[in-house]
């Protein structure tokens, strides 16, 4: 059975409300919980056994999953991500979704979740080298820092690596510098242009895209930050 | 070019569709995602714009040195530009005359617009706590801008104050002067508002909802020092 959600607050300050019925389970990443009805229960957990803990860890994800249900009487369970930013509903029917690092915010039954190594091109934002991929029939909750934007991709579109939120599994991708120049200028871009590395996409299949990342926010702060006294 | 403006007005971003040959001039490090029929182009320059000397103004009125050149080689090519932090990102249309935009508002204009960055006056400049020079757009075409938090228009007609930290761009069509609010400098400063711009004439004045030092002061002090 399909669960029955609302995403309130859009794009700025997203929250999730999850109304279980008798019975239900919603799964979610731990501290997302915000409030809950007194009849929901939760119960912390390793999911998908020790190997898929670790491998959700390497995601960027925590090794525990929490488990909220419903055993006596419905109710309603409100999920708000770290950032303030967006969410964003996924259903599952059979296919795939790959989510970049911290984005997963929750999942019904019948979701599962595994990280998968991307190898050298799996390096999106310098970060790990590893994505989190979701996969079977139900739904899937997950999370950016801004608003984000779909983008129904036809042929192939190019997205810088730090605003990639998520992928269709069923387009492929490779991590470059800006395409269409000659190397020189490829050089040139890459070093001065600011772009730095960006992620193309080939084939046909969804991209949801994060309008803001967290570093220039920290680059901001930076100098305001007191300086150190040499002691 | 068609313009959108998504997600206001604190995740705010453009997104530009251009035709082929049609170009946009953007600032380093705007781009978001696109489509894959662009030719880009990292110069020191813009097209008729006079070499080093305008990167080097530029640099010093607090944008970047360099700018990025996007042209379209084929119909119908999307473009998602944004600013890094929180805030708002408006469309403005150039008809004539020239628009002011405070040293890091300026995000992207049309290939008609010229940029160039203006000396604001030393005086000014110093009293204002902003940059020596402000980006001057001049020409005919689309402007983006953008803000640190929600912008706001007034169009003045007459005069108006406004915070030095408060002001996005403004026509040249208005005369502004850097001084202090009411009668004394004692006053001006004890009611926390330090400096402001009084502005006087006829024109349209973007105002920006937040300051971004105010911002920076508060979260500041509560961070770790950071090495000398």
């Amino acid at each position: 059975m399909a669960l029955e959600f609302d995403i309130m607050q859009r794009p700025d300050f997203s929250l999730l409300s999850v109304k279980l019925a008798k019975g239900q389970h919603v799964f979610a990443e731990p501290a997302a919980m915000a409030s809950m009805d007194t009849s929901i229960e939760l119960k912390a957990g390793f999911r998908g056994g020790l190997l898929g803990s670790v491998g959700r860890m390497f995601a960027g994800e925590s090794l525990i999953v929490n488990t909220f249900s419903a055993p006596t009487t419905g109710g309603e369970v409100m999920f708000a991500p770290g950032p303030a930013g967006d969410i964003l509903h996924y259903a599952l029917q059979g296919g795939r979704i790959m989510l970049q690092r911290g984005a997963y915010l929750a999942n019904s039954e019948g979701v599962e979740l595994s990280a998968k190594w991307e190898g050298a091109r799996g390096f999106f934002a310098g970060q790990g080298l590893v994505l989190l991929q979701a996969q079977g029939t139900g739904d899937l909750f997950f999370n950016a820092y801004g608003a984000v934007l779909e983008f129904d991709v036809k042929d192939d579109l190019i997205v810088d690596t730090g605003y990639v939120v998520a992928f269709e599994e069923t387009l492929r991708y490779e991590v470059t510098v800006l395409p269409g120049l000659g190397l020189g200028s490829k050089a040139k871009a890459f070093f001065f242009g600011g772009e730095g590395l960006v992620v193309r996409f080939f084939g046909q299949g969804k991209v949801w895209v994060q309008t803001r990342t967290v570093h220039p926010f920290l680059s901001f702060i930076h100098p305001y930050r007191p300086k150190k006294k040499d002691s | 070019m068609q313009a959108e403006i998504q997600a206001r007005p604190s995740a705010s971003v453009a997104k530009l569709t251009l035709d082929t040959g049609e170009m946009v001039v953007c600032e380093v490090g705007s781009m978001i995602a696109m489509s894959t029929g662009f030719h880009v182009a990292t110069t020191a320059r813009q097209k008729g714009s006079s070499g080093l000397w305008a990167g080097v103004k530029r640099m010093m009125s607090g944008e970047n040195f360099f700018l990025n050149q996007f042209t379209a080689q084929r119909p119908q090519q999307t473009l998602l530009i944004g600013p890094g932090v929180a805030g708002d990102v408006i469309h403005h249309q150039l008809h004539a005359g020239s628009l002011i935009v405070q040293g890091s508002s300026w995000l992207a204009s049309g290939p008609g617009v010229t940029i160039d960055a203006t000396f604001a006056g030393l005086g000014k400049a110093l009293f204002s706590g902003e940059s020596v020079f402000w980006v001057k757009c001049t020409g005919h075409g689309d402007v983006f801008l953008n803000s640190f938090g929600a912008i706001y228009e007034v169009e003045v007609d007459g005069t108006h104050i406004v915070d030095t930290g408060h002001i996005v761009a403004f026509e040249d069509t208005l005369d502004f002067r850097v001084g202090k609010l009411g009668d004394s400098w004692i006053g001006s400063f004890l009611s926390g508002e330090g400096l402001v711009c009084h502005f006087s004439g006829q024109g349209k004045l973007y105002c920006q909802s937040h300051n971004p030092p105010s911002f920076g002061q508060l979260l500041g002090p509560m961070l770790k020092p950071r090495p000398a």
